[in-house]
């Protein structure tokens, strides 16, 4: 029975750790492999064990696929590749190919520098992962093998994620990731073609939320900035994703950040416009600085991934640098014992060393002061724990910090809500859709809402569930060009509307399917032909010559059967299709006739209803 | 994108500014897109509401909505960055729903629409995010009114509905049994009905007639003039509950015509205004007049164009005087991506429970704002 079988990976309910096992017409590959933050322990990462039952993974599995750099998409992989094993291909665009091993260098550093982890992948495991990464471009299908291809669409969400299609044959899934299906200042929005996969995965983190307008978090965002400023305190914008390294290593110069340059690119570059403008707008005076190193490396990168972004990003590069802002400077070191309003844009993200922490102690103790935090900490680090509300921290040298400036938590990352979900699935038409991360009791009326909309079965697995669909691929069978003529020629021509039967061979070798006429097949397979034929004898009361008798039957069944080939051959035969009539006197007794009906097996049906119909006897002459 | 006009602006800057420094006016704004316009708003408890589509030929969605974390917690709001509305319960109705209440103490809801010979009675399941259809209560209508709701709250729930006075009934959600009818042969019809404690309720007629009723006695309803007198017929709503010790009934009329009156005398209406409206309403059915449970002598008007208007009728006296709005809110109007001719009328507005300055206002876009008013009077 042809299937397709997907299983989620991991332990428990929770969200926060994409990893999809897929098995398609033999095929299996693995989509995603993050990391799930919030634990610290084995819990973190996907449970592979599911896998490696059935051997070595790299014998298992066909590919992996990485939708985008997130951690809790890709954290996992070095683990997953160096650790537990697997030597296979593994596939994601470039600038996920690019920035993926930025952010898990990072996050290694934070948990075995910072939270002194043991058993945690290397920095030579992150090489040695990522020479096994195969980068791919949006739209084109890529041969993973004779039978499977992929294909990456664009995704939004973070510069670089795709959104896969997994095609075997006539049978394909496509796999979302994380996508938003509204454009924001600097990604456009999520798209795919009418594709008609068998199955769509995607996530249902944010399925039944409702969100609100990008407009209204960034008045947000400008509010806060500018009631802050003009209160006369310091107001501080922390990037995530930046990665300080060597700052403990003596002799080293404090680091040029090594920040994700893209991915801060992205949402640095979207917010310090919406700066630039709200300054110029309100004639605001206050000072914004910008972390020095930030924009040559920024610059660089963003060239090579100008695709990536959306038209007024490209239009806006065209004209002038990136950084090139009237309002936002290069900030130094000195400005941060400057007094007075200003706003600061720093790295790294997440607090845990270099400029930012530096900053971060000599601001805390103001409650005039603010700190935006635009994403998520992990866990350890110093951004966390003010996130979590602490407001006294430990610092090295057993130094209590009291933190008495505002907080601020939020959230400028794009998901695609119930309504996005909704203009996925009309966009690509599956046949069927699959969310994972959700609790099947809290997704009932989702999963009626798109049954109902687009006529689909949903599912809902739970992580180590695995669902199983019944496809019905088409398997492509070539017919050889003389059983084809044969055919036709065998009398009327094919009325298109009509299915017409043929008899043929059907030949099955190295997945190749072809219709032969028997004879080319016995010949090919060097078998001799035997034919069944069956005969037998209706007697018919006529007195008339057996040649008559023949017009007779003739025309008998040429007016009754009136869908078939009757012909009446100048031997005195009749034919129906590839039946035989012929009329004999009977031996002894001159009235009755004798008619033997010959058919082969292919004709059975045919025959027999032939003989009984003549048995009934023939209509009376005219 | 930013560049915009100046309308644009005004959705956080207040227009015109004599100074450099604009000042926000709202303390909090939240925009949403539902998939499909509600004319109804329902509170359940302070954190949820019900929203419910009044499309006449495709299934219109009913949800429950949990209100963004932000604006629920008291305290450290800066560390909840989450301003999503949730989905909690769904379900789906075949008709169009013109009114919705939901039975307090319960996990029933009841719902008005075309044709309206029927009210459907659903139920919010416990274990799951489904709201089920579970019952109807036949009503005597025609097949073109649709009865208003409102709802007696008590062990055995009534259900007060009609779309005439002639037709006006309290039914037990349970039996079905009627247990009042207005027995009148008037029928003049309905435009808003208002539960207003055990034995009260109050009733307002298109035609701007309004009666408070004892439903322990028959028939006999304490009833105002009707404002022909003064004003020049149009379309009335009403609603009761002003807080604070002036009048606290206001009656609403579809030229933009406020009147207020005190329930001990409807006959001797406290005052009439005229508010500032550009037309009369495009559609009084969407009239709405609603008082503010947070604040004294406060209430919003809505249905006239894309805008919700707030009043403080402190110190509103006599008859035929212009007033001007506390806060106008016109998020409705410019953030109208559609780029459609026609501007979103207001459909719905409501009042945040607890918090006193927050509304929820709905538009015939589908968009559903949550905004947090900054009174600039106050202010300076």
């Amino acid at each position: 029975m042809p299937e397709i079988r997907v299983t989620p990976l991991g332990a428990g309910q929770d969200v926060g750790r994409s990893c999809i096992l897929v098995s398609i017409a033999g095929k299996n590959v693995m989509l995603d492999c993050g990391m799930h933050m919030g634990f610290s322990d084995d819990r973190r990462f996907p449970d592979f064990s599911y896998i490696t039952r059935s051997g070595r993974l790299t014998d298992f599995l066909d590919c992996v696929i990485i939708s985008h750099f997130h951690l809790d998409h890709c954290g996992a992989l070095p683990y997953f590749s160096e650790m537990v094993g697997y030597d296979g291909p593994i596939y994601m665009t470039q600038p996920t190919q690019a920035i993926c091993p930025i952010l898990l260098e990072d996050y290694r550093k934070i948990a075995v520098d910072k939270k002194g982890e043991a058993n945690f992948f290397t920095s030579q495991m992150i090489k040695d992962c990522m020479k096994k990464v195969v980068a791919v471009h949006l739209h084109q299908t890529v041969q993973v093998d004779d039978e499977l291809e992929i294909k990456a669409y664009y995704a939004g969400h973070v510069l670089g994620a795709a959104m896969f299609q997994i095609k075997v044959g006539s049978e394909s899934v496509v796999y979302t990731g994380d996508y938003n299906m509204t454009p924001d200042r600097h990604l456009g929005a999520a798209w795919i073609d009418k594709c008609r996969p068998n199955l769509l995965i995607t996530e249902s983190t944010y399925a039944t939320t409702i969100r609100d307008s990008k407009r209204c978090r960034e008045r947000d965002f400008l509010k806060k900035v500018h009631e802050t400023v003009e209160r006369g305190g310091k107001l501080w914008a922390r990037w995530p994703g930046g990665a300080a390294r060597g700052s403990s290593r003596a002799g080293l110069p404090p680091p040029l950040q090594v920040l994700i340059p893209v991915f801060a690119l992205g949402r640095a570059q979207e917010l310090c416009i919406l700066l630039e403008t709200f300054w110029e707008r309100m004639d605001l005076k206050a000072p914004i600085y910008f972390s020095t190193g930030l924009t040559e490396k920024a610059n660089h990168y963003y060239k090579l991934f100008i695709p990536w972004t959306n038209q007024k990003i490209r239009k806006t590069f065209v004209q002038r640098n990136m950084f090139e802002f009237k309002h936002i400077k290069a900030f130094d070191r000195a400005f941060a014992d400057s007094p007075g309003p200003m706003v600061v844009f720093a790295t790294p993200g997440m607090l845990h060393a270099g400029q930012s922490l530096q900053i971060f102690r000599k601001w805390a103790g103001n409650e005039k002061n603010m700190v935006i935090m635009p994403g998520y900490c992990v866990q350890g680090t110093v951004g966390h724990k003010i996130l979590s509300g602490q407001r006294k921290l430990e610092m090295e040298g057993r130094q209590v910090l009291e933190v008495k400036m505002q907080v601020e938590y939020m959230s400028f990352s794009a998901h695609a809500d119930a309504k996005g979900i909704m203009q996925l699935v009309g966009q690509a038409e599956p046949e069927n859709v699959l969310l994972v991360h959700g609790e099947a009791k809290k997704m009932e009326f989702l999963k009626q809402k798109i049954e109902q909309e687009f006529r689909v079965s949903c599912y809902m697995p739970a992580n180590g569930e695995t669902v199983t669909l019944p496809t019905s691929p088409s398997i492509p069978v070539g017919i050889s060009l003389g059983l084809l003529k044969r055919e036709m020629a065998q009398g009327l021509l094919p009325d298109a509307k009509k299915p017409r039967l043929l008899h043929g061979t059907l030949i099955m070798k190295d997945s190749n399917f072809r219709l032969v006429s028997s004879e080319q097949a016995l010949k090919e397979l060097g078998l001799a032909e035997h034919q069944l034929r069956f005969t037998c004898r209706v007697h018919l009361h006529d007195t008339r010559k057996e040649q008559e008798t023949a017009v007779r039957v003739y025309s008998h069944l040429k007016s009754v059967l009136k869908d078939h080939c009757v012909q009446h051959l100048p031997d005195g035969s009749v034919t129906v299709e590839s039946i035989l009539i012929q009329a004999a006197a009977h031996s002894e007794d001159p009235g009755t006739k004798v008619l033997l009906v010959s058919w082969t097996y292919q004709d059975e049906e045919l025959g027999s209803y032939l003989t009984s119909l003549l048995k009934k006897g023939l209509p009376q002459a005219s | 994108m930013w560049g915009g006009t100046c309308t644009e602006d005004s959705a956080w800057a207040s227009a015109p500014a004599a100074g450099k420094w604009h000042l926000p006016v709202y303390q909090d704004f939240h925009a949403f897109d539902l998939s499909g316009a509600t004319r109804v708003l329902e509170w359940i408890g302070d954190k949820g509401i019900l929203v419910a589509g009044y499309e006449s030929l495709k299934k219109n969605e009913i949800l429950h909505l949990i209100l963004p974390l932000r604006l629920s917690v008291k305290e450290n709001q800066g560390l909840f960055p989450e301003r999503d509305f949730k989905v909690c319960h769904g379900g789906f109705s075949d008709r169009s729903v013109f009114d919705l209440k939901y039975v307090p103490d319960t996990r029933l809801l009841v719902t008005s629409g075309l044709p309206g010979c029927y009210l459907q009675v659903w139920q919010v399941a416990e274990d799951s995010d489904v709201i089920k259809a579970v019952s109807t209560i036949d009503v005597c209508e025609e097949g073109c009114l649709w009865p208003r709701v409102a709802i007696f709250s008590s062990a055995a729930p009534g259900v007060l509905h009609g779309a005439r006075l002639s037709s006006l009934k309290v039914v037990d959600l349970e039996s079905q049994k009627t247990t009042y009818s207005s027995g009148v042969s008037d029928d003049e019809l309905l435009s808003s009905l208002q539960v207003l404690d055990t034995d009260t309720f109050a009733f307002c007629c298109t035609s701007g007639r309004l009666g408070l009723v004892d439903t322990r006695q028959k028939w006999t309803p304490s009833e105002n003039l009707r404002p022909g007198s003064g004003s020049a017929g149009g379309r009335w709503c009403a609603e009761a509950g002003g807080r604070g010790p002036g009048p606290s009934i206001a009656s609403l009329g579809s030229d933009g015509q406020l009147c207020l009156l005190d329930p001990r005398d409807l006959c001797q209406p406290v005052s009439l205004v005229q508010c500032p409206v550009s037309m009369p309403s495009p559609d009084p059915e969407l009239l709405r007049v609603t008082w503010a449970p947070g604040l004294d002598n406060c209430l919003a008007i809505s249905g006239f164009d894309g805008t919700v208007q707030v009043y403080d009728v402190t110190s509103w006296g006599g008859m035929g005087r212009q007033v001007e709005p506390l806060f106008t809110h016109k998020g409705h109007i410019f953030l109208d991506g559609n780029g459609m001719d026609t501007a979103p009328l207001v459909t719905t507005h409501t009042w945040h429970p607890c918090k006193p300055r927050t509304l929820l206002s709905a538009a015939s876009d589908a968009s559903l704002h949550v905004w947090d008013w900054v009174d600039l009077h106050a202010a300076r």
